[in-house]
C-alpha cells in the first residue's frame, strides 16, 4: 500500500468515526430532523440543564435548547425546547410540561403530557402550561410530617394497648362483672338455664297468641257477637287506612255525586250499607269514563263524639269504596277514601252526615296519606298551632 | 561546558581558605544560572516558534514532506493509539463496573465509560502515546541530522530547514492528533462495550444509546479538537529539541529523551488549562 493510500485510508476512517459521533449526538439533539420550538415557564427548574431530554409520553422526542433566568423578580424561569415535528399532532394547547427525575437521583428531564383531542394545535414558539417540579427536599419535608403524625398514632395505640392489657388482666383475675362472667362457671350455667327457660316461655307465649287470635276470629262469627259486626258494617278495623288520603287535592272535581248518609246506611252510627243500589249511578260513571282518580268523602253532622265520628266516616268511605270496587270494573288503585269526621254547616244532623264521590280529571296530584292514623290525627292538629306559635319566635 | 571550565579553573585556584567563601555565591550563581537557563530555553523556543511560523505561512509549501510526515505521525501511530484506547476502554469498564455496582448505579456504566473516554481518557492517552512515539522519533531524527550537519547542508542549498523539517512535522502533529483521538475514542468505547457485554450481555445499540444519553456536541468536539494543541506542543518541542542539539551521539540521545519528557509534561499541563478553558467557553 502506498504512503498516500495508507494516509487516505487513515483519514477517511477517523473522519468516519467523527461523523458517527456527530450523528449519534446530533440525532439526540434533533439537529438534523425538522423541529419546532416550545416554551414552558417554571418558578424553579430543579436543576434541569440545557441539553436535557424532553419526553412525550415517555418517549425521547426533543431536547431542552436553553434555560433563561427572568429579568425581574416576579417573573418565571423560561425553558426553551426543540421538539420533533412528529409530536406536533399529540401536543395540544392544554398539554402540561413537568420536570421529572430519572429514578431517585438520576438526571432531570422535561415531560410533556398528551393534549386533549378537541384542543387547538400548538404553534412554533408557543408557551405551554407547566406543573411545579417535585423536589426531594419538599418530599422529605412531607415524609417527616407523616412520620411525626404516625409516631403520635403509635403512641396512642401503645396507650390503648396498655389500657386493654390492664382490662384483660382484671378480667383474667376475675375482677368485675365481666371477670366474674368469664371466670365463674356457676353464673354462666345460671345464665344459660335462664336463657333456655326464656326461650321456652317465648314459644309458649307465641302459641298462646295464635290461639287467642283464632278464638277472637271465631268470636266475631259467633251467633252472639256477629250482630255487632253486622250492625257496624265491617269486620276488620285494620282496612280503614288502606286507601286513605290525607286531604282533598287542589283543583275542582269533574263530577260530584252526593248522597245523604241516612239514605245509604242502616243507622246513625253504623257503616252498614242499606240502599247500595243508589250508588250505582256513581259506579257506572267511574266504569265508563276516563278519570285521574276519585275520592269517596264521608262526613257526619255535629251530633255525637268527634273521635267516634271520625272513625265512623272513615269506615263509611271504606265500605262505599269496597262496594264500588266489587261491583264496577275500573282501576281500583285510583279510588281513594277520605273520612272527614264532623263537618259543621254542610250536614244536617237529621241526615246523619253525607257521602260524596268526587271525580278528578287526569293529571291531578293524589295527596299522600298523613303518616298518623285516624286515632292520632287530632293530636297532629293539636301540634300544628304549637308549631305556628313557635315559628315567629325563631324569626329575628 | 561551563561546568567543566569552572572545575578546571577551580583546580588551579589558591588554597582552601579562600575557597570557603565561595559556596554561597556558587549556589547563588548556579541557581541564577538555572533560572537563566530556564528563561533562555523559553526565549529560544519563542524565537524558534516565530521562525517556524514565518516559514510555514510563506510559500513555497513542502507538500510532499508534509504528506510523508502526516503518514508518519498519523497512520503509523494508529495501531499504537488504537491499542491504548482499547486498553483504556476495557480497564475503565472493569473498574467502573465494580465501583458502580457498589453504589447501585450499574445502569450508569455506559455513560461512565463513554463520557470518561470521550471527555478525557481518549485525548490524554493519545497525547501521551503520540508524544512518546512521535516526540522521540522527531527529536532523534532532527538531532542526528543536526549533529551530522545535514541541516546546515539543507540551509546551504537555499532551502529553509524550518519550512522543510520543522513546519511540516508540527503541522502534521496538529492535524493528526484529533484524528488519532477519534480512533482512540472509538476503540475505547467499543472495547468498553465488549468488556461489559462479556460480563453482562447488552446490545451495542443499547450501550451507545445509554452512553450518549444527554450528550451534546460540547461533550464531543471540544475535547477532541483540544488535542490539536497537544499536537502543536509535541511537534514544536520535539523539533526544537532536535534542532538545537549539540554534541555527538550523546546529544542525539539527550534530545530524544528531552523531547519525550518535555512534550509529555507540557501536554499534561496544557490539558489542565484546556479543560478549564473548555468548561468556561463551552458550558
Amino acid at each position: 500500500m502506498s504512503r498516500a493510500a495508507r494516509l487516505g485510508a487513515f483519514i477517511v476512517a477517523t473522519l468516519l468515526i467523527l461523523a458517527v459521533g456527530v450523528f449519534i449526538i446530533g440525532s439526540r439533539e434533533y439537529i438534523f430532523g425538522s423541529t419546532y420550538q416550545l416554551k414552558a415557564q417554571f418558578d424553579n427548574v430543579a436543576g434541569l440543564a440545557a441539553g436535557a431530554d424532553v419526553q412525550v409520553g415517555g418517549v425521547h422526542s426533543g431536547t431542552v435548547r436553553s434555560i433563561a433566568l427572568p429579568h425581574q423578580p416576579g417573573e418565571k424561569v423560561t425553558v426553551f425546547m426543540d421538539l420533533d415535528k412528529a409530536t406536533h399532532e399529540i401536543i395540544k394547547q392544554d398539554s402540561l410540561a413537568s420536570i421529572e427525575t430519572e429514578g431517585l437521583l438520576g438526571n432531570q428531564y422535561l415531560a410533556i403530557s398528551f393534549g386533549s383531542a378537541g384542543q387547538g394545535e400548538v404553534r412554533n414558539g408557543d408557551t405551554i402550561a407547566s406543573l411545579p417540579p417535585l423536589q426531594m427536599s419538599e418530599l422529605l419535608k412531607k415524609t417527616s410530617g407523616i412520620l411525626d403524625s404516625s409516631q403520635q398514632a403509635i403512641q396512642n395505640a401503645t396507650l390503648a394497648t396498655a389500657h386493654l392489657n390492664s382490662v384483660s388482666a382484671k378480667i383474667d383475675s376475675g375482677q368485675g362483672t365481666v371477670g366474674a362472667l368469664v371466670n365463674d362457671k356457676v353464673m354462666y350455667n345460671n345464665l344459660e338455664q335462664t336463657t333456655a327457660a326464656l326461650h321456652d316461655t317465648m314459644l309458649q307465649a307465641q302459641t298462646g297468641v295464635t290461639d287467642f287470635q283464632e278464638n277472637m276470629e271465631a268470636l266475631k262469627h259467633n251467633f252472639f257477637l256477629s250482630g255487632y259486626f253486622k250492625k257496624r258494617g265491617y269486620e276488620d278495623s285494620a282496612g280503614l287506612a288502606a286507601n286513605k288520603i290525607g286531604g282533598l287535592p287542589q283543583g275542582t272535581p269533574v263530577k260530584t255525586f252526593t248522597y245523604p248518609a241516612k239514605q245509604l246506611f242502616g243507622g246513625r252510627d253504623s257503616a252498614k250499607l242499606k240502599d247500595q243500589k243508589s250508588l250505582n249511578a256513581g259506579g257506572e260513571f267511574l266504569a265508563q269514563n276516563q278519570f285521574g282518580f276519585a275520592v269517596v268523602v264521608a262526613s257526619t253532622g255535629m251530633e255525637g263524639d268527634a273521635q267516634k265520628d271520625l272513625v265512623l266516616t272513615e269506615a263509611r268511605a271504606m265500605v262505599v269504596r269496597e262496594y264500588l270496587v266489587e261491583n264496577f270494573g275500573f282501576d281500583d288503585s285510583q279510588l281513594k277514601t277520605l273520612g272527614m269526621g264532623k263537618q259543621a254547616g254542610t250536614n244536617l244532623d237529621a241526615d246523619w252526615g253525607s257521602i260524596q264521590i268526587l271525580i278528578f280529571p287526569a293529571g291531578t296530584q293524589i295527596p299522600a296519606d298523613k303518616p298518623a292514623s285516624a286515632s292520632s290525627s287530632p293530636k297532629t292538629q293539636a301540634d300544628s298551632p304549637v308549631q305556628a306559635a313557635a315559628a315567629p319566635t325563631q324569626r329575628p | 561546558m561551563s561546568d567543566r571550565e569552572f572545575t578546571s579553573v577551580a583546580g588551579m585556584s589558591p588554597p582552601l581558605p579562600e575557597q570557603r567563601a565561595v559556596p554561597m555565591p556558587s549556589v547563588l550563581s548556579s541557581a541564577t544560572g538555572l533560572a537563566g537557563g530556564f528563561f533562555e530555553w523559553f526565549g529560544n523556543l519563542g524565537i524558534f516558534s516565530w521562525q517556524v511560523l514565518r516559514a510555514a505561512v510563506t510559500p513555497p509549501f513542502e507538500w510532499r514532506e508534509l504528506i510523508r510526515q502526516l503518514d508518519d505521525v498519523g497512520s503509523k501511530s494508529l495501531p499504537l493509539v488504537a491499542l491504548a484506547g482499547a486498553a483504556i476502554g476495557a480497564v475503565l469498564s472493569m473498574e467502573a463496573r465494580s465501583s458502580l455496582t457498589r453504589f447501585g448505579a450499574k445502569s450508569m456504566l455506559p455513560s461512565a465509560i463513554v463520557y470518561s473516554v470521550v471527555l478525557e481518557m481518549g485525548p490524554i492517552i493519545t497525547g501521551l502515546v503520540v508524544s512518546g512515539r512521535v516526540g522521540a522519533g522527531i527529536g532523534a531524527e532532527l538531532a542526528s541530522m543536526k549533529v551530522t550537519e545535514q541541516i546546515d547542508a539543507i540551509e546551504a542549498s537555499a532551502i529553509n530547514p524550518y519550512r522543510l523539517l520543522a513546519a511540516t512535522r508540527i503541522l502534521a502533529c496538529i492535524l493528526m492528533l484529533p484524528l488519532l483521538t477519534l480512533a482512540a475514542d472509538a476503540c475505547g468505547v467499543l472495547m468498553g462495550w465488549l468488556t461489559q457485554t462479556l460480563a453482562e450481555p447488552q446490545s451495542l445499540r443499547q450501550f451507545i444509546d445509554n452512553g450518549f444519553r444527554g450528550a451534546t456536541f460540547n461533550d464531543l468536539l471540544p475535547p477532541t479538537f483540544k488535542t490539536a494543541v497537544f499536537g502543536l506542543i509535541i511537534g514544536l518541542i520535539a523539533c526544537f529539541q532536535g534542532m538545537r542539539t549539540r554534541g555527538g551521539a550523546e546529544g542525539v540521545g539527550r534530545a530524544a529523551t528531552n523531547s519525550v519528557v518535555l512534550a509529555s509534561l507540557f501536554v499534561i499541563l496544557a490539558d489542565v488549562v484546556l479543560v478549564k478553558f473548555i468548561l468556561v467557553v463551552f458550558p
